[in-house]
């Protein structure tokens, strides 16, 4: 592919992710008027209402302009990071995620991770095994991963790794980057093992797919030996396999938010359910839209990732 | 010395009760022989070629001996891996997905390339080179990935890939089958070529007796999983000794002249298991007696070849009596035309090449039409459009003086008429029937929806117009065999009496026993039915057999049309010429430059 | 392709082994069917289930109890069968619900093909840049929760996964000689799709669907879990499980219980999804 095709590749899908991150941010400024009760109301939060601090929440959030203009001046602050106060705390909604989002990422990154490193060798060896012992166990433990909520899962690490075994803490992030890893493995292993048994179920379909497959009888048919002929399956699943890890990202990302809750960590997660529990709808809004932000860039990277390892998918052309 | 040896091969699923789908094959071929492994689907030939590499798929077994060279194959463990590539090789059918479509074509024929020359990237390059030469393509090749490459070529860097390991033996499954017949040609004369220069052996599995015999010097004809007649092709062609044998080459649609009716061969390839304790083509056979069925014939020398057939002293050799040749018509006043095609052209969005390009032809009422072409043609496109499943871009269509071009702009009552008066038969059996849905289910909601009476007797009356019995219309399309359901297709096209009947490849997919039941189905219908064909295929020989007048397509064009017997006999385009030089014949002149 | 006639002779060659429903199928289907009639009958069956009992408080497994008391003092063992209904029936509306939503956008979608096509295809391009359970948590959360919206909502994003796969399926049947035979007898296109198209892209959205009641049993019980699917106090699974999360030493079983008959019936509805694909994909190849 030469540079000017990439370069036509990559505006068509920063343009498309761009339109669906507008789109759904008008979704998420609208959350303010879909909240019950009038939109003052919900801005002040447990503050007394008079007719002075109406007033003056008015002023403040431009009520008074029409909706588009006020979505437009609050998309304009939100570039700049500045997403208003909290109704809850009274702080800057910036500052508070900015506090809590390190955990977030770090959790994110340990889950996607381990999910990855365990999940691809186990899915490509049940391929390579299939129908046998290997492949049977990989298969029904993929089930139950991928079939388990992160809560539960994590009640359960809990009771028999934290309070069972004693092997790890129950409470807390520790002080040292070391003590947090250490703190983080089990959420992380609750947080990952969906992701795990995702990984393994599409790996293992799409080598098993692969495996099938004509060119491997023919590789096989010429004395290609047994790496060799993994090696070609394993490159052209990878397709699906780059479809897995996206998806296993936004799903850490989105299962975070269970599994900070399960072991009580202060990370952006357990702030999203304490402001959309208390109602605080700013805060609500400017996580949600940097959700939506680092799921179409995750989305981004693996449409990139796609064209990298398949070029007749950028060219727009099927194989026959 | 004898480079492969099968003695007593059997296969069948794996387990206790697996039923076997092969049994009793023997198979030599020795060091620089070319031998031919002959059969229609079922047969059984591409598992014996896979069996011999010990690459059958999971879940079937294999019992019975095979040595290559002096070794015994054990069937357990995968003994043939230190083989493969270096002594055995297999190319297979379909060149669009033999390759690995994400590795260049040089690396994939660097990854079999032998040791010595894999050893440095400078070797590798040259060795690369060397074999890109060898099938006849540039060294530049060897940076294309395979989804850039024609079937053609992607066929020649199969066979460099194939051969880059030097083996002793080449196994090419239906090597051909997939390609046009200019490039089927080009093919099979490369490989011809190749084995004789290395002195090299060759398995060649074919369901074509022509091919078998102009490539290979032996020929082995195979059904329903056994042996029936092995021997020199010069032997089998002149004088076949087994009644299978006779009947297939009977039933190859001859190029040169036009038959009454074309020799079938009645029902279809039975399942090994099912003719187990008799000759499996008993049920089939012209010639079978009480005692065919008694036991299972053995393989036994008889005149200067091995046959397995009780009754071969009996009914002695050679061709079967040859078919009455049909007399040329006399051409008439065909009349006003009841389809008429003027400039017709086709641009499929997103292509650059145009599909059709002013296409025109005229039908008239009764008149059977060929189309031919090779793929990319525009042929297909054509008939689509007639039909209206596509619409053409420019030009017109005319079908008894109502324009068709549109179908979607008609109003309903007349599209409903026209309808009823210009059906169509597909390619593939396999996809034609709803799978879900019983023959009568079928064949009564086509009846209804051409305002036809759909009663039980109505029902009945159209399955015996196309050969089949009453009682398949309680039968799913699974349960039957290919040649059943494109017969179940041709009726759900008769249910409206159509006045013209659009074939579509209608018996390409077919194996040419079944091929000729339907040629002359459609022939008898057309006579007495009085309707028009429109005949699309890329089988000359079956235009010749089935139509008055053809068109012949070259890359959405016509480029030459006529009376049949006109322009297969005297060609005058050079591309007509070259398609029927290109068609197999049983000398290998046809392979010669 | 450019192929003249299909590529013959790889019926068996091509066939690989085929799967037989084991010991773990039969047991999962016992455990979906348990799970149901807990959810049909089941507060029928333990009537007194959620009265609630302050002066018992969280009791450890005991005589009368087999698996103790929350710290409500309510049976957990009776509270499981209780809190089935809103925990099944609720999931099983959601895949019921999509599958429905998405087969009435996919199929057209991928029949007619253009502008209904694009439509179709960029609705669900937008939705699935979303993950459904996120949504969810906003937009119960924010609307004031409640287990009727839970359930709408996800149904309104479990749907375009259904119409992607009902499209893709349809797309693949479209061009099949029966289909065009179909459209040459005059048949109308509403005909086509629902007699001739639909059956033979029933098994792979079938299939789908008891995915999805997996996945939205899961989401429902998160839902819960964080106070947004039902009111507190109710017996359903998840919210169980939140109630009681930090008794884990009291009695550990009011927390773990729940937590327990959610896996297992999301795995088994798994299973017996995965084998419901093989068996009717098996079928379909035999055909």
């Amino acid at each position: 592919m030469t540079g000017q095709e990439w370069a036509r590749f990559l505006a068509r899908r920063v343009a498309a992710a761009i339109a669906v991150v507008l789109v759904l941010s008008f979704g998420i400024f609208a959350l303010l008027y879909l909240a019950p009760g009038s939109v003052e109301q919900t801005l002040l939060g447990t503050k007394p209402a008079s007719p002075e601090t109406i007033g003056a929440i008015r002023a403040q959030y431009h009520l008074d302009e029409p909706f588009l203009v006020q979505y437009l001046r609050w998309l304009g602050a939100a570039l700049h990071l500045d997403f208003g106060t909290s109704i809850r705390s009274g702080s800057q909604v910036g500052t508070e995620i900015s506090a809590r989002l390190p955990l977030t990422i770090v959790l994110v990154l340990y889950g996607s991770a381990l999910a990855v490193a365990a999940g691809l060798p186990l899915g490509v060896w049940a391929a390579v095994r299939r129908g046998l012992a290997v492949d049977r166990l990989a298969t029904g433990a993929s089930i139950a991963a991928v079939s388990a909520p992160p809560f539960a899962v994590g009640l359960l690490l809990l009771f028999v790794f934290a309070i069972g075994l004693g092997w790890f803490p129950v409470y807390g992030t520790g002080e040292t980057p070391a003590q947090t890893l250490w703190h983080l493995t089990l959420p992380a292993i609750a947080l990952g093992l969906g992701g795990m048994g995702l990984i393994v179920r599409l790996t293992r379909a799409a080598m098993v797919g692969e495996l099938d497959q004509d060119y491997i009888v023919f590789a096989r048919a010429r004395g290609l030996r047994g790496r060799t002929v993994v090696g070609y399956a394993l490159r052209n699943s990878l397709v699906p396999v780059l479809t897995a890890a996206g998806l296993i990202v936004t799903s850490t990302l989105v299962g975070t938010v269970l599994v900070e809750v399960t072991f009580a960590l202060p990370g952006l997660g357990s702030l999203l359910v304490d402001s959309v529990t208390f109602k605080d709808v700013p805060v609500v809004q400017a996580v949600a839209l940097l959700l939506t932000v680092l799921i179409a860039i995750i989305n981004l990277v693996v449409d990139v990732a796609y064209a990298v390892v398949d070029p007749r998918i950028a060219l727009g052309r099927e194989a026959s | 010395m004898s480079l492969v040896s099968v003695r007593g091969l059997n296969v069948s699923l794996t387990g206790p009760h697996g039923r076997s789908l092969l049994s009793g094959v023997d198979l030599g071929i020795a060091a620089g022989e070319s031998v031919a492994l002959v059969g229609e689907s079922g047969s059984g030939k591409s598992l014996t070629a896979r069996a011999i590499l010990g690459l059958l798929p999971p879940g079937l077994t294999r019992t019975g001996s095979i040595r290559i060279g002096d070794t015994d194959i054990d069937p357990g463990a995968d003994a043939m891996a230190p083989l493969r590539g270096g002594t055995v090789a297999l190319l297979l059918q379909d060149p669009f997905t033999m390759l690995n479509p994400l590795r260049r074509v040089g690396r994939q024929i660097a990854d079999s390339l032998v040791a010595h020359e894999r050893a440095t990237s400078d070797t590798r390059r040259m060795a690369v080179t060397r074999r890109l030469a060898e099938v006849g393509l540039l060294a530049s090749v060897a940076d294309r990935y395979p989804f850039q490459l024609s079937g053609g070529m992607r066929q020649r860097v199969g066979i460099a890939a194939a051969l880059a390991g030097d083996p002793a033996l080449l196994v090419a499954d239906e090597p051909t089958t997939a390609l046009d017949v200019t490039t089927q040609r080009d093919v099979l004369a490369l490989v011809r070529r190749i084995q004789h220069e290395r002195g090299m052996g060759l398995l060649l599995i074919t369901h074509d007796l022509r091919i078998a015999f102009s490539v290979c010097d032996r020929a082995v004809v195979m059904y329903a999983g056994r042996v029936m007649e092995d021997g020199e092709s010069t032997v089998i062609r002149a004088r076949p000794a087994h009644p299978y044998t006779r009947a297939l080459l009977a039933a190859e649609p001859p190029l040169d002249r036009r038959l009454v009716t074309i020799p079938t061969i009645p029902g279809s390839v039975p399942r090994h298991d099912d003719v187990a304790g008799s000759c499996p083509f008993a049920d089939r056979c012209a010639l079978v007696s009480d005692e065919c069925r008694r036991g299972r014939p053995v393989l036994a020398e008889h005149d200067g070849r091995r046959v397995a057939c009780i009754r071969a002293a009996e009914i002695g050799t050679g061709q079967s009596a040859p078919s009455a040749v049909a007399p040329v018509p006399t051409p008439g006043d065909p009349g006003p035309a009841l389809l008429s095609v003027a400039g017709l052209g086709k641009t499929y969005r997103g292509s650059e090449t145009p599909a059709l390009i002013g296409v025109s032809l005229t039908v008239a009422p009764g008149e059977s039409v060929g189309i031919v072409g090779e793929s990319g043609s525009g042929k297909t496109t054509l008939a689509r459009c007639v039909v209206g499943l596509e619409t053409p871009g420019s030009g017109s269509i005319t079908f008894d003086g109502s324009d068709i071009t549109d179908w979607s702009s008609l109003d309903a009552t007349r599209r409903r008429d026209l309808r009823r008066a210009v059906q169509m038969v597909f390619q593939d059996p396999y996809s034609t029937l709803n799978p879900v849905r019983t023959v009568g289910a079928t064949l009564r909601e086509a009846l209804v929806a051409m305002g036809q009476p759909a009663g039980r007797r109505d029902l009945a009356q159209l399955l015996t117009l196309v050969g089949l019995p009453e009682g398949y219309a309680t039968k799913r399309p699974a349960s039957l065999s290919g040649g059943e359901r494109q017969r179940v297709s041709i009726a759900r096209a008769l249910a409206g009496r159509p006045q013209l009947l659009v074939c579509d490849e209608s018996v390409s997919a077919l194996d040419v026993s079944v091929q000729a039941q339907i040629l002359d189905l459609l022939t008898g219908l057309q006579r007495d039915l009085g309707m028009a064909l429109l005949f699309i295929t890329h089988d000359l020989a079956v235009v010749r057999q089935v139509t008055d007048k053809v068109y012949v397509l070259h890359h959405g064009a016509c480029v030459e049309h006529g009376p049949t017997g006109q322009v297969l006999d005297n060609p005058r385009d050079d591309y007509t010429r070259g398609l029927l030089q290109s068609v197999p014949r049983e000398d290998s002149g046809w392979l010669m430059p | 392709m450019t192929a003249q006639s299909p590529v013959r002779g790889r019926g068996l060659v091509r066939r690989g082994f085929q799967h037989r429903p084991g010991a773990m199928v039969w047991v999962s289907l016992v455990i979906v069917a348990a799970a149901l009639v807990a959810a049909i009958i089941g507060p029928l069956l333990v009537p007194g289930a959620t009265d609630q009992h302050l002066l018992t408080g969280i009791t450890p497994p005991g005589p009368g109890h087999p698996l103790g008391t929350d710290q409500l003092g309510r049976d957990v063992l009776q509270l499981l069968v209780a809190g089935a209904r809103t925990a099944v029936l609720g999931a099983l509306v959601v895949a019921l619900g999509s599958l429905v939503l998405g087969n009435m956008i996919g199929v057209p979608a991928g029949y007619f093909g253009g502008w209904r096509d694009g439509l179709a295809m960029r609705w669900a391009d937008l939705m699935f840049s979303l993950p459904a359970l996120l949504v969810a948590i906003v937009v119960t959360g924010v609307l004031g929760g409640g287990f009727v919206l839970a359930v709408l909502v996800l149904v309104v994003l479990f749907s375009p996964g259904d119409a992607r796969l009902a499209r893709a399926a349809v797309l693949d049947q479209r061009h099949r000689p029966y289909v065009e035979a179909a459209r040459l007898l005059d048949l109308s296109a509403s005909r086509i799709m629902s007699r001739h198209v639909w059956p033979n892209v029933m098994p792979v959205v079938t299939a789908n669907a008891f995915l999805n009641f997996a996945f939205a049993l899961v989401a429902l019980a998160s839902l819960s879990f964080l106070g947004l699917g039902v009111e507190p106090g109710s017996p359903d699974w998840g919210r169980t499980l939140a109630d009681n999360r930090s008794q884990l030493l009291a009695n550990p079983w009011a927390a773990l219980a729940p937590a327990i008959a959610i896996v297992t019936t999301a795995v088994a509805v798994t299973i017996v999804g995965d084998w419901v694909h093989e068996r009717l994909e098996a079928r379909g190849r035999a055909r």
